[in-house]
C-alpha cells in the first residue's frame, strides 16, 4: 500500500500496529545494524548527496582561510617551514599573525554554526526518508525536501528546548573537574593523569551521550508523528528522555556509532603520523584519504541514523493525535 | 549509580600520593672535609669574608616557627666610617599586605598566589652588642614595610674595625610563597635570619645598600662563613648550604646538624620529612669531585633523574666556561608538587630549587632540565660573581641565561636543547624568542633597577631574554671563542666581588680588545632595540637606455627595438633599522636560477640602498642568513618576491579536514 503526503509517494513500511495502536516489535541491536546497512545499500545516493554538501562547506572554508593566510604568509617562506612542522617557525608565524589565525577560526566556527543551523533540515531530510522510505531519485528529493522544511522549526524549537540539558552538561563538568583538579595539576606520570582525566570527562561524556540520543529520538518522533499528531516540543522531550532510560539499546546503539567514529579518526591520525605528504601530488592524496576517512565515518552516522529511526517507529504514539492535521491521503 | 559516581570522584579527588607517617630517619653521617673546611679541597679564602655568622637554630615542625641565636660578626673594610647597621629583615615581607612585596606583587607571583592566612614574620628578642641590648634602637626605615631594620650606634665603627652584634629572633615561616615558607611537612627557610647589608661605593664615599624585598628584586650580601647548627625532628631530612660538620641527637626526639659554609654570601636550608635522596659526582678539572645530591618525594623520582643529570651536566660545563665550582656539593631541591610553582626556581649558594616537574614534560621537552641548569648556573653568576640583584638584575638572571643557552646546547645539542619529543626538535634559545616579547617593544631599558620595572612581565621579559638575547647577538658579532674567553677572564677577575655592568663592560673590552661601550650603551641602556626590516625589492628587465638621446641633427629616440631587453635584471633592495641597536648585518640574495650572493651592510645610518644587476630574476632575500642577531623576531627576515599560496593551501587542507570532523560532530 502506498500513501502521499504533501505530495510526495511513499511506501507504507511493514510494522503491524496493535489494537492499542502500538507496534509490536522488540528490536535488538543486531536489527539496528540491518536497518543500518539497508539503508546504507538503498540509499547510498542520499548518503553521498549529504556528504558532498558537507565536503562543499569543508572545501568553503579551505579556500576562505587559504585566502586569510596567503595574506599574512604569501611573502614570507617562515610559515612554508611552520606548515612542514618546524615549532620555531610555527611559534612565530603564531605571533606575528594573530589576527589572521583568529579570522581562520571565526570561519570555522561560522561554519559550524551554519553547518548546525543547516543539520536541522538535513537530519529532518534523513528521517523522513529513513522513515518513509520513498522509491527514486525524485520521490526520495521530494521526501527530503518536504520533511526537512515540514520538521525544521520544530527541530529549532527542539535544539532550544535541549538547552538546560546541555547547562547540565557542563555544570557536571565543571564540578568533576573541580574535585579532581589538583589530581590534574599536580600530574607526573600519564597514568596519574588519565584516573583524574577520566573522572573529569567521563560524567560529562555520558550525558552528552544520553542528552544527544535523546535529540535523535526526540527528532524521529517529530519525524514519524508530524503528520499524524501534534506533539508538544516538551512533552516529546521528556518522552524521548523516558524512552532512552528505559531501553538501554538505544544508548549502547548510539554507542557503537561513536566508538567507530572515533576509531576511524584516531586510526588515521595515527596512520597518517610521520606522512607529510609534502607537494602536489601529496597533497592530492592526502585530500582523497581525508574525504574518504570523512565518508565512512559520514556512513556510520546515517547508518546510526536509521536504526533510530527503525527503533523510534516501534515506540508508542504520542497521547495527542490531532485529526485536523494533514491525514495521509490514499493513492 | 549517580551515588557510586559521587563516591568515585570524592575517592579519586582525595587519594592522593600518600607518604603515611613519618619515620625516624637514619642518623647522617657528617661528610665534611677532614681539613674542616667547606672549599673543594681546601685551601685559603676565596672571598674578604667580611659578615660571617654563627646561628643555632631550632625547628618547631608544627607551627613551622624558628626561635634563634645569631652571632654576626663584620668588618668595615671601606674606608669611611659606619655609625649605623642596616639589617634585612626579609620574612616581615610576608607579614602584612603593607609589605613592599605584597605591595608590588599584588599577592601574586610566578603563578603562585599568596595565602591570607599563613603569614609570616620575624621578631627580634633581643639586639647585643658589646653587652648592651640594643633591640629599643632598632627602627623599620621604610614604613610601612619592615624588611629593613636600622640600628643606630653609639661609636662609630672605623675602618679595618670588626664588630660583634648578637641577636635572639623568632621566624615565622609562611605558606610558601616567593619561594620562602612551608607548604604541608616541606619548609623551606630562606632569607630567614637577620642580614647585615652591604657597603657599596667608591673607597672614602662607601654607602649602604640596603633595599627592601620587592617582587622583582632578589639579594645582595656580603661574602663570608656561616656555622649554623640546625634542631629538627629526628623524622626530618634536612639539606642546607655547605656542608655537615656534625650530627647529634638531641633532646626531645629531635637532632642537630651543622652546617659549615665558607664564601658564601647566604644560608638556607630546607626540612621535609618525606625526601628522598640521590647523588651523582660531577667532574671538574682543578681539584675533587663536586657531589651534586637532588632531594625529592618518592612520586617525582624520574624528574629527580633527570634533574640530577641536568645538575651534574651544568657543575661540569659551567666549571669549564667560568671557573671551578669551589664549592664540594651542590644540592637540587625537588620541591613538592604543591609547593613547585612557590617553591622552585629559587637558587642560593650551593643549593637550589628546581621545577617544571608535570606529566607534560615528558623526555625530550627539556624544560624541567633547562629550570636546574639556569639555577645551578646561578653559582656562578650571583653566587661567586656576587652583583646586585636589586640594582642590575641583568647582571645575574640576564647573563645566566646566555650561559644556560649554550650549557643546553652543549647537553642536548643544538638543535634539540628545547625540545626533542614527538617528531618535533626546537633550540630552547629559538624557541624562547619566538614565544617572548620582541626587545624593541620593550618599554624600559635592560639596565634598570629590579624594582622600578612597570610590572613582572616587563622585568622578566627585559632581565632575562633582552639580556640573552643582546649578549649572543655581540657573541655572534665578534665570534663565539673570543667571546667564551673574554667572559672566562672576567669571571675570573671579579669572582667573589661584587661587578657592576661598569666592571662587566669594561673587562669585556678589554678582553676582546676592543670598545664594546657602543653596543653596551644602545643595547642596556637605550630602548627601541633592533628594529631591522626589507623596505623593498624589486627586479626589472636590464636594458640600454631608452628615450630621446642627443641633441639637434643628432636627435633619436631609442626604443624598446634599438635599446631590447639585456636578458639580465637590474635590481634594487633597501634595507632599513630604525632602532637603537645599529648591528652589522649580512643580506642573503636567492635569485630564480637558485644562484645566490651576498651584500653586508655594516649597519651605520637607518637605511641603506643596494642597487645591483644579476643575470636572474630576484626571488628572495634573507636578512642575517647566519642567524646572528637575536635582538628581533625574525619573522620578516626572509622575503620572496612572488607570492607563493601553496603553505598556505596545505595550512587550509589541514584545517578544512578538522573542521569537517567538527561539523560530523554537530551535524550530520
Amino acid at each position: 500500500m502506498a500513501t502521499s503526503t504533501s505530495n510526495v509517494t511513499v511506501k507504507n513500511v511493514s510494522r503491524k500496529p496493535s489494537k492499542s495502536g502500538r507496534v509490536n516489535m522488540r528490536l535488538t541491536l543486531g536489527d539496528l545494524f540491518g536497518s543500518g546497512t539497508r539503508a546504507l545499500t538503498r540509499y547510498t545516493g542520499t548518503l553521498l548527496t549529504v556528504f558532498v554538501v558537507q565536503s562543499l562547506v569543508a572545501m568553503a572554508v579551505m579556500f576562505a582561510t587559504a585566502v586569510v593566510l596567503s595574506q599574512a604568509f604569501a611573502h614570507l617562506p617562515v610559515f612554508d617551514e611552520a606548515v612542514d612542522g618546524d615549532l620555531v617557525s610555527l611559534a612565530l608565524c603564531v605571533r606575528f599573525a594573530k589576527a589572521n589565525l583568529l579570522a581562520c577560526t571565526g570561519i570555522v566556527l561560522s561554519a559550524m554554526l551554519l553547518w548546525q543551523l543547516a543539520s536541522w533540515f538535513l537530519v529532518g531530510g534523513l528521517n523522513g526518508v529513513l522513515a518513509q522510505r520513498p522509491e527514486g531519485r525524485s520521490a526520495t528529493a521530494r521526501c527530503f525536501g518536504a520533511t526537512g522544511t515540514a520538521t525544521y522549526l520544530a527541530y529549532a524549537r527542539l535544539a532550544v528546548c535541549s538547552v538546560p540539558g546541555w547547562l547540565l552538561v557542563l555544570f557536571v563538568f565543571a564540578t568533576c573537574t573541580n574535585a579532581v583538579s589538583s589530581r590534574l595539576e599536580y600530574a607526573l606520570t600519564v597514568a596519574d593523569l588519565m584516573m583524574p582525566l577520566a573522572v573529569a570527562i567521563l560524567p560529562a561524556l555520558a550525558l552528552t551521550h544520553v542528552l544527544w540520543t535523546v535529540t535523535d529520538y526526540a527528532r524521529v518522533e517529530l519525524t514519524l508523528r508530524h503528520d499524524s499528531h501534534d506533539p508538544s516540543l516538551i512533552a516529546t522531550y521528556l518522552r524521548s528522555l523516558l524512552f532512552v532510560l528505559r531501553r538501554p539499546l538505544t544508548l549502547a546503539h548510539s554507542a557503537f556509532g561513536w566508538f567507530g567514529f572515533i576509531a576511524i579518526t584516531i586510526g588515521y591520525v595515527y596512520l597518517a603520523a610521520g606522512h607529510p605528504m609534502f607537494g602536489a601530488e601529496g597533497a592530492v592524496t592526502l585530500f582523497v584519504i581525508r574525504s574518504g576517512v570523512a565518508l565512512a565515518r559520514w556512513a556510520i552516522r546515517f547508518a546510526v541514523l536509521a536504526g533510530q529511526v527503525d527503533l523510534g517507529g516501534s515506540r508508542p504514539l504520542p497521547p495527542r493525535r490531532v485529526d485536523v492535521k494533514a491525514k495521509p491521503k490514499l493513492t | 549509580m549517580f551515588q557510586r559516581w559521587i563516591l568515585v570522584i570524592a575517592l579519586v579527588a582525595s587519594c592522593g600520593h600518600d607518604h603515611g607517617p613519618p619515620r625516624v630517619r637514619k642518623m647522617i653521617e657528617p661528610v665534611a672535609d677532614p681539613k674542616r673546611t667547606a672549599l673543594r679541597g681546601g685551601g685559603p679564602a676565596r672571598s674578604p669574608r667580611i659578615a660571617n655568622y654563627k646561628i643555632d637554630a631550632r625547628l618547631d615542625a608544627a607551627r613551622h616557627l624558628i626561635t634563634a641565636t645569631e652571632t654576626l660578626t663584620w668588618t668595615n673594610t671601606g674606608e669611611s666610617p659606619v655609625d649605623s647597621l642596616p639589617f634585612h629583615l626579609y620574612l616581615n615581607a610576608f607579614k602584612n599586605e603593607s609589605s613592599a612585596l605584597m605591595r608590588s606583587s599584588g599577592g601574586e607571583l610566578r603563578m603562585a598566589k599568596a595565602s591570607d592566612t599563613g603569614w609570616g614574620w620575624i621578631q627580634l628578642d633581643s639586639v647585643m652588642m658589646g653587652g648592651v641590648e640594643l633591640a629599643s634602637k632598632m627602627k623599620s626605615t621604610g614604613l610601612p614595610d619592615e624588611t629593613v631594620s636600622e640600628l643606630p650606634l653609639a661609636q662609630p665603627v672605623i675602618a679595618g674595625q670588626t664588630i660583634e652584634v648578637s641577636f635572639k629572633f623568632t621566624a615565622q615561616l609562611p605558606e610558601v610563597f616567593a619561594r620562602t615558607g612551608f607548604k604541608g611537612d616541606f619548609n623551606m627557610v630562606a632569607q630567614w635570619f637577620p642580614k647585615i647589608g652591604v657597603r657599596t661605593g667608591p673607597p672614602g664615599l662607601e654607602q649602604w645598600e640596603c633595599q627592601p624585598l620587592q617582587a622583582t628584586t632578589e639579594f645582595f650580601a656580603d661574602f663570608g662563613t656561616y656555622d649554623v647548627s640546625l634542631t629538627v625532628p629526628n623524622t626530618f631530612q634536612v639539606v642546607a648550604t655547605g656542608v655537615l660538620t656534625a650530627a647529634t641527637e638531641s633532646p626531645g626526639g629531635t637532632r642537630t646538624f651543622t652546617y659549615r659554609a665558607e664564601d658564601v654570601h647566604d644560608f638556607v636550608w630546607v626540612a621535609d620529612p618525606f625526601l628522598n635522596q640521590k647523588h651523582g659526582t660531577a667532574k671538574v678539572d682543578d681539584g675533587p669531585p663536586v657531589t651534586v645530591f637532588v632531594y625529592y618525594r618518592g612520586e617525582q623520582e624520574a624528574f629527580a633523574n633527570r634533574h640530577l643529570q641536568a645538575a651534574i651536566g651544568a657543575v661540569e660545563k659551567f666549571s669549564q666556561y667560568f671557573g671551578a665550582y669551589p664549592w664540594p656539593v651542590m644540592s637540587v631541591i625537588d620541591p613538592p608538587m604543591d609547593a613547585m610553582f612557590s617553591a622552585g626556581g629559587m637558587e642560593y649558594p650551593t643549593l637550589v630549587t628546581t621545577a617544571g616537574d608535570s606529566v607534560f614534560m615528558r623526555p625530550g621537552i627539556h624544560i624541567p632540565e633547562s629550570v636546574t641548569i639556569h639555577e645551578v648556573g646561578h653559582n656562578w653568576f650571583q653566587g661567586i660573581l656576587a652583583s646586585n640583584e636589586v640594582t642590575e638584575a641583568w647582571m645575574d638572571e640576564g647573563v645566566n641565561e646566555w650561559a644556560d643557552a649554550h650549557v643546553m646546547q652543549d647537553l642536548y645539542g643544538p638543535r634539540t636543547s628545547g625540545v626533542d619529543a614527538f617528531g618535533f626538535q626546537a633550540d630552547m634559545t629559538a624557541l624562547r624568542a619566538a614565544v617572548t616579547a620582541d626587545p624593541n617593544s620593550l618599554p624600559q631599558p635592560i639596565a634598570t633597577a629590579a624594582y622600578a620595572f612597570i610590572d613582572q612581565a616587563a622585568y622578566g621579559s627585559t632581565e632575562y631574554d633582552y639580556t640573552m638575547r643582546a649578549l649572543l647577538t655581540l657573541e655572534h658579532d665578534v665570534g663565539s671563542t673570543k667571546f667564551m674567553a673574554a667572559m672566562k677572564a672576567y669571571a675570573k677577575q671579579f669572582s667573589f666581588k661584587h661587578p657592576t655592568g661598569r666592571d662587566f663592560w669594561t673587562a669585556l673590552s678589554q678582553a676582546l680588545e676592543q670598545d664594546v661601550g657602543g653596543f653596551a650603551h644602545s643595547a642596556f641602556q637605550e630602548i627601541g632595540g633592533l628594529r631591522l626590516a626589507i623596505r623593498s625589492a624589486a627586479c626589472r628587465p636590464a636594458h640600454g637606455v631608452r628615450g630621446v638621446i642627443g641633441d639637434g641633427p643628432a636627435k633619436k629616440t631609442l626604443t624598446e627595438t634599438e635599446a631590447p631587453d639585456a636578458g639580465a635584471w637590474s635590481c634594487d633592495v633597501v634595507i632599513q633599522n630604525t632602532g637603537a641597536v645599529h648591528v652589522p648585518v649580512d643580506i642573503e640574495l636567492r635569485f630564480v636560477d637558485e644562484s645566490t650572493q651576498r651584500l653586508h651592510w655594516d649597519g651605520v645610518g637607518t637605511w641603506q640602498r643596494f642597487p645591483f644587476e644579476h643575470s636572474a630574476k630576484l626571488a628572495s632575500v634573507k636578512l642575517d642568513p647566519d642567524d646572528k642577531l637575536m635582538l628581533q623576531t625574525p619573522v620578516e627576515y626572509t622575503y620572496r618576491l612572488e607570492g607563493d599560496g601553496s603553505a598556505a593551501l596545505r595550512a587550509s587542507a589541514r584545517i578544512a579536514a578538522w573542521t569537517q570532523t567538527l561539523l560530523q560532530l554537530v551535524g550530520p
